[in-house]
């Protein structure tokens, strides 16, 4: 029985059957013995226990046109967090009448002047500011804000159809509507204009095809006579204008409720867009808006309903909901909660600040966080993360036995500390900046720049302070070693896309021909920023081999649309104020400051992705408005810790290591099994290609030969991305050629499997390294050979059921150095090694 | 690219289906659901039960293989003169005797066209049917192929001879469990073995099943321990390995020393004979796609001797694959495709070669419900334009599938719940069909 839907019912029943039927529901709540009963909402009295708020959408109304109206969302918020929209169960007045009525939940302008709407529930009021102006004047229509938006919404101008590059069937238009005055033209003048009849709209092509009754390969997308319909013939009975050139264009949009705790399957919140004009109008634009769910499996849209939209729970998890409209999109986050969830915090410490913000989401979500994992397991698992090898078996016993109670603390401080952190942090920074030899940079050049990066993480230099190194670089490539970043990039725009995605974690790359579908940045954003790298030079240096990066006095970026001088602009900020210095160091300024909206954000989820295998953001360098953070609480606190420790890489690594959530057993409990994105539990991550070679080195006592790497030196140290073999080709090393952290793959296939199992890395470096042999000669019982290598590779003795095995096959075998080889073979092989856990 | 459908297990799967697992989305369920689906293979329905695709990276010349212009002027003409072949009127380069010969079995399209002229994006437009966008990276044919029909007779469905191509070949925004299985070995080499596929030496059967027993004992108590997808993928591939590593008629598909050396002789005992030699053994123990490069045709300079290396291998190889093919009853159901990333420039530039030239090229099917004894269109009088047919890269790509029986107006499902068509505004060329 869905007890919402009753109680959401009840509203319409008399009063005195209401109060009837709620304590039936509740006497069959009790007698079912359902303990959680009293959480259900079973009437008013009820009602007015648990709701702790109650809040008109939108707060401040405003109806500027004769006719205007603004449908209203009505939000209750329980004391446990759960919202409810109570817009039809809410008391609804306006407090002076003459200015404006309701009917429908909706408030339609009367008369001007200003006045305040109250909603009542349960004892809880709440109001709205309603300031109504110019009734007696109609609203004009607008190409841009009227008619393209149908066309948006309809799909016409989708990335499928007519707004595919080459159009569709003979006529395009430019995707979702980024063209306004392109569109314009195709739509009126193309064709010598026979997409448009003015002496008699409705037999326009435009409505013909869109309605289906000429054929459309689109098919019927409006039915004559619905709203879009009539928008569109109303612009046709006008005679098909253009805007002016002043006419208003969108501010900004806003989506309300901005979240909500959905209890029980079918729950239901209503949606409404408001959308505010350069000429300070407002306007409810929630039918034209297209809305997306990031998780049907939790929520699911439904916008074609008259209403507008509206959202509704399915299952038990969390979905991002995205509202866009013209270049506008924004959030909302939707928690979906089982109505008989039986839930208990487990009362579990809080190391610092980051499983604050982790356990809040977890109890928003009803999740209980896993164990702390062993000694033993973490001992592994900050090794392998912090210095990428395994602990010996000395390191093992010795932290296993060790009774301190700061003993983890401890050895982050001292991991941190050592060569082999550094060489971790090199190798993933140099993966970002693209360090290979290429036709652009020398080897000789490519060693200044990989012996810079070494200088500045084994200095701990700020990131801000490196980031900047890069970004305002000028000089020669052997000179000054920062300026090689300019060097794996000749094109202006790319430059800009890979700085964007590297720095900030903005793809950038599709407002190049558009206006990104799924975010804000249009292309004005796109060459405003690319405007910056316009004047980078380059010239030969006294060495050959050496190039010169300069600074331009001339060049420029246009806008391909219309040919534009682009001045250069920071990315969703103001213009930039160059002066006479080089555009890149204005840029560098703004990019690394402290107040930057994105960059202390994107370099802390860096970060955090190395120790979680998954971004708070993920993936890590794609940050935008329909890929939000899991937890924006969380990253903003990192953040502000990054800027508070300098931006000081070590300082953060420490706080990330030192929280209970990074030491999390990856045992899952009921409540988590499912989770993969909130950090209730370690998440098992196959070890990075390099750091595999270099452990499987580590444990068979072998060496691997890499170029410019000294002799017995480690796989991770390689300076030269071009450097590889077939291991790290097959287990996926970045082979650093675009700055996308996706080029690090971890996702298994055939040939990793064929050669762990066949290949020459595990079966001879098994032999080549004698370890066994030694062992024995040292008089070690197979058994105990047996469980030195479990040590060794996993950090733990064999279980009775392992040992049995291995005792079977010693037993049945002739010679016990090859069963052991053998065991040696299925360790290398296990997953338990291969992954860090 | 975040790849989901590899870490979602048939655990995942009924999570999904039972509980909605929190986080799981509409589009990761369907992804997962089609990696699952693809691990149990399906028979291909079309024509063609496999492909043959042969790449010629670098870029063939057309007027040095099957576009020869007799009458241009020399400068256009190249070095070379022109032969007569099977079919009555149409005549190939002089290094072509033996693909002459079989011209009745070819359908030679001397009118593809894509425009471009740059090798990575030309490789990556011949591999997937799409021009590349930094936005998405397409499937390529082959692995969209593995994704509709999955592995058969315990060998993967997509192959590459001898390595793939990074990013033109690969899985694109698909699962990387639709990758192509790369030999990792060169089938020409004496000892060709293909990487890893052979139990090392001093391991014999029973040595590798103790092992795998001790391997079990190691991963039954993690697996106890830590359920997760990301092991079941890893175990899945080793499901896959020793299938592969213990099934004889697998591992005999590789191996090219069970072929008659006679035959092995009439495909050249060289890189070209060697690599058609083993698809065709690959397509006839049962996989779908195979890919085999062949030669670097980049001939900038001095396009004499470079291709005096390359095509009458080329053309002995190919010629004796159709003929084997057909002699094996193999033809109907097999798509043979000598493709490439784009012809060369109409004239002789000054260091005696030719320069990229994506405005016209020529291609060369046969088999696989493809028509015999045509030839597609044609080049303008210095093989600069296409004069008639013109073939868009979309309507070959789009008639190719068709021969398997897929559907290429069908959409895939890429990340974020964004469906992409397998290619995007293709036709069907009945021309080219049976």
């Amino acid at each position: 029985m869905n007890h919402r839907l009753d109680n959401a019912n009840l509203h319409i029943l008399p009063s005195a059957w209401r109060w009837a039927l709620a304590v039936v529901l509740t006497g069959v709540l009790a007698s079912a013995g359902d303990a959680r009963g009293e959480t259900n909402r079973g009437g008013p009295a009820d009602n007015a226990h648990r709701i702790a708020s109650l809040v008109i959408y939108p707060g401040e109304i405003h109806l500027t046109h004769a006719g205007a109206q603004q449908p209203l969302v009505v939000q209750a918020t329980r004391e446990d967090g759960v919202t409810l929209d109570v817009t039809d169960r809410v008391e609804l007045h306006v407090e002076n009448g003459q200015l404006a009525h309701l009917a429908n939940a909706t408030l339609f302008a009367d008369q001007d002047g200003d006045t305040r709407l109250v909603a009542r529930l349960a004892g809880r009021v709440a109001h709205a500011a309603v300031r109504i102006r110019d009734t007696h004047q109609p609203r004009d229509l607008s190409f841009r804000n009227d008619v393209i938006p149908v066309l948006s919404k309809v799909g016409c101008s989708s990335g499928a159809c007519h707004g595919a590059s080459r159009g569709k069937d003979g006529f395009n238009l430019s995707l979702l509507g980024y063209d306004p005055a392109g569109d314009h033209f195709r739509l009126t003048r193309e064709i010598s204009g026979r997409r448009i009849n003015l002496a008699l709209p409705r037999e326009s092509l435009l409505l013909e095809k869109a309605t289906g009754n000429v054929p459309h390969t689109g098919g019927r997308l409006l039915a004559s006579g619905d709203p879009h319909y009539r928008m569109l013939e109303a612009w046709l009975r006008e005679g098909a204008p253009n805007d002016a050139e002043t006419a208003a264009q969108v501010d900004s949009i806003k989506l309300y409720p901005p979240a909500a705790v959905l209890e029980g399957a079918g729950s239901r919140q209503r949606l409404r867009v408001l959308a505010t004009y350069s000429d300070g109008t407002r306007r409810d634009v929630t039918t034209l808006t297209r809305f997306e769910t990031s998780n049907e499996f939790a929520a699911e849209l439904d916008a074609e309903l008259d209403e507008g939209a509206v959202v509704r729970a399915k299952g038990h998890g969390e979905a991002f909901l995205t509202a866009h409209f013209d270049v506008h999109s924004v959030g909302m986050r939707v928690l979906t909660l089982p109505a008989d969830l039986e839930f208990a915090w487990p009362e579990v410490p809080e190391h610092n600040f980051i499983d604050t913000h982790v356990f809040n989401k977890l109890k928003k979500l009803r999740i209980a966080p896993s164990e702390l994992a062993s000694d033993a397991v973490f001992l592994r698992r900050v090794m392998l993360d912090l210095c990428g090898r395994l602990p010996t078996a000395d390191e093992h016993r010795s932290f296993v036995a060790d009774e301190s109670s700061t003993k983890r603390a401890a050895l982050i401080d001292e991991l941190l500390e050592s060569p082999e952190f550094h060489d971790l942090w090199v190798m993933k920074w140099s993966e970002l900046l693209q360090m290979r030899t290429g036709p652009k940079i020398t080897k000789k050049a490519l060693m200044r720049y990989y012996n810079w990066l070494r200088d500045q993480i084994e200095g701990d230099v700020p990131v801000d302070r490196m980031v900047y190194e890069l970004v305002a670089a000028s000089g020669g490539t052997f000179a000054h070693a920062p300026t090689n970043f300019y060097q794996s990039e000749p094109e202006i725009a790319k430059t800009a896309e890979n700085t964007a995605q590297l720095f900030l974690g903005i793809r950038l790359q599709c407002a190049q021909c558009h206006n990104h579908v799924f975010d804000r940045w249009t292309m004005d954003d796109y060459y405003g920023y690319a405007a910056f790298f316009a004047r980078v030079g380059r010239k030969p240096g006294e060495d050959p081999r050496e190039t010169v990066i300069f600074n331009r006095p001339a060049g420029e970026m246009k806008h391909p649309v219309d040919k534009r001088k682009m001045p250069p602009r920071f990315l969703g900020g103001e213009l930039a104020d160059i002066g006479e210095e080089d555009r890149r160091v204005v840029l560098a300024r703004w990019m690394t400051a402290a107040e930057n909206p994105y960059f202390a954000r994107h370099m802390a989820n860096l970060v955090w992705a190395h120790f979680f295998g998954q971004g708070i953001v993920e993936p890590v360098d794609d940050v935008r408005v329909s890929n939000p953070p899991v937890n924006p609480e969380l990253l903003d606190a990192l953040a502000a810790r990054f800027v508070e420790h300098d931006f000081r890489l070590k300082e953060l690594v420490r706080d990330i290591c030192n929280s209970r959530t990074y030491q999390l057993s990856a045992l899952p409990n009921e409540t988590n099994a499912t989770d993969e994105h909130n950090f209730a539990r370690a998440k098992l991550r196959r070890l990075p290609a390099a750091v595999m070679l270099d452990v499987i080195n580590q444990v068979t006592e072998t060496t691997s030969k890499f170029k410019d790497v000294e002799e017995g030196g480690r796989a991770v140290e390689i300076p030269d991305g071009a450097t590889t073999n077939y291991f790290l080709v097959t287990f996926g090393r970045s082979a650093r050629e675009t700055v996308c952290t996706c080029e690090t793959r971890r996702e298994p296939n055939l040939s990793q499997a064929l050669h762990l199992i066949n290949g020459a890395t595990v079966h001879h470096k098994i032999r080549q390294g004698k370890v066994v042999r030694r062992m024995l000669e040292d008089n070690k019982s197979p058994a105990e050979v047996a469980e030195a290598l479990y040590v060794r590779c996993l950090g733990r003795a064999p279980t009775e059921r392992e040992r049995t095995a291995i005792d079977d096959e010693l037993a049945a075998a002739e010679k016990p150095r090859e069963v052991l080889h053998d065991v040696f073979w299925a360790l290398l092989n296990s997953q338990e090694f291969l992954f860090n856990h | 690219m975040k790849c989901m459908g590899n870490s979602i297990s048939r655990r995942g799967f009924l999570h999904a289906g039972m509980v909605g697992g929190i986080g799981l989305t509409l589009a990761d369920y369907l992804r997962l659901q089609e990696v699952q689906a693809a691990e149990t293979g399906r028979q291909p329905n079309g024509p063609a039960k496999s492909i043959i695709y042969i790449f010629l990276q670098g870029g063939i010349a057309q007027q040095e293989s099957w576009d020869p212009k007799p009458h241009a002027p020399e400068e256009y003409r190249g070095a070379f003169g022109s032969i007569g072949t099977a079919l009555a009127g149409i005549r190939f380069n002089e290094l072509m005797p033996h693909s002459a010969k079989i011209a009745d079995k070819l359908c030679v399209c001397r009118s593809m066209s894509h425009g471009d002229a740059d090798h990575d994006r030309s490789t990556y437009i011949m591999f997937t049917g799409y021009k590349p966008t930094p936005a998405i990276q397409h499937p390529s044919f082959g692995s969209v192929v593995a994704h509709e029909y999955g592995p058969q007779n315990q060998l993967p469905p997509y192959i590459t001879i001898p390595n793939q191509l990074d990013d033109s070949g690969g899985p694109g925004y698909l699962s990387s469990a639709f990758n192509s299985f790369s030999l990792g070995a060169n089938p020409s080499a004496k000892n060709f073995r293909v990487r890893d596929l052979e139990l090392p030496g001093g391991v014999d059967q029973p040595r590798f099943a103790r092992r795998r027993r001790l391997l079990d004992a190691v991963n039954d108590h993690f697996r106890a321990l830590e359920e997760s997808d990301a092991l079941e993928a890893v175990d899945s591939f080793y499901q896959r390995a020793y299938a592969m590593i213990s099934s004889e008629k697998a591992r005999e598909a590789f191996d090219l020393s069970k072929e008659d050396p006679k035959l092995r002789e009439e495909y050249g005992l060289n890189e070209a004979g060697a690599r058609f030699l083993l698809a065709r053994r690959l397509v006839e123990a049962g996989v779908p796609f195979v890919t085999t490069l062949y030669g670097a045709w980049d001939h900038h300079t001095e396009i004499v001797p470079g291709v005096k290396k390359l095509v009458p291998n080329f053309d002995q190889a190919f010629a004796a694959l159709i003929r084997d093919l057909d002699q094996r009853g193999l033809l109907e159901s097999t798509l043979v495709c000598a493709s490439t990333e784009f012809g060369r420039t109409p004239k002789i530039n000054t260091t005696a070669g030719r320069d990229h030239w994506g405005k016209v090229f020529s291609i060369a099917m046969a088999g696989g419900g493809i028509q015999s004894g045509i030839v597609h269109g044609a080049s303008d009088a210095i093989a600069a334009e296409p004069a008639a047919d013109m073939l868009s890269v979309e309507d070959w790509a789009t008639t190719m599938y068709h021969c398997l029986g897929i559907d290429a107006h069908k959409s895939l499902m890429a990340p974020g719940g964004r469906p992409i068509e397998i290619i995007r505004g293709g036709k069907v060329r009945r021309q080219l069909l049976v």
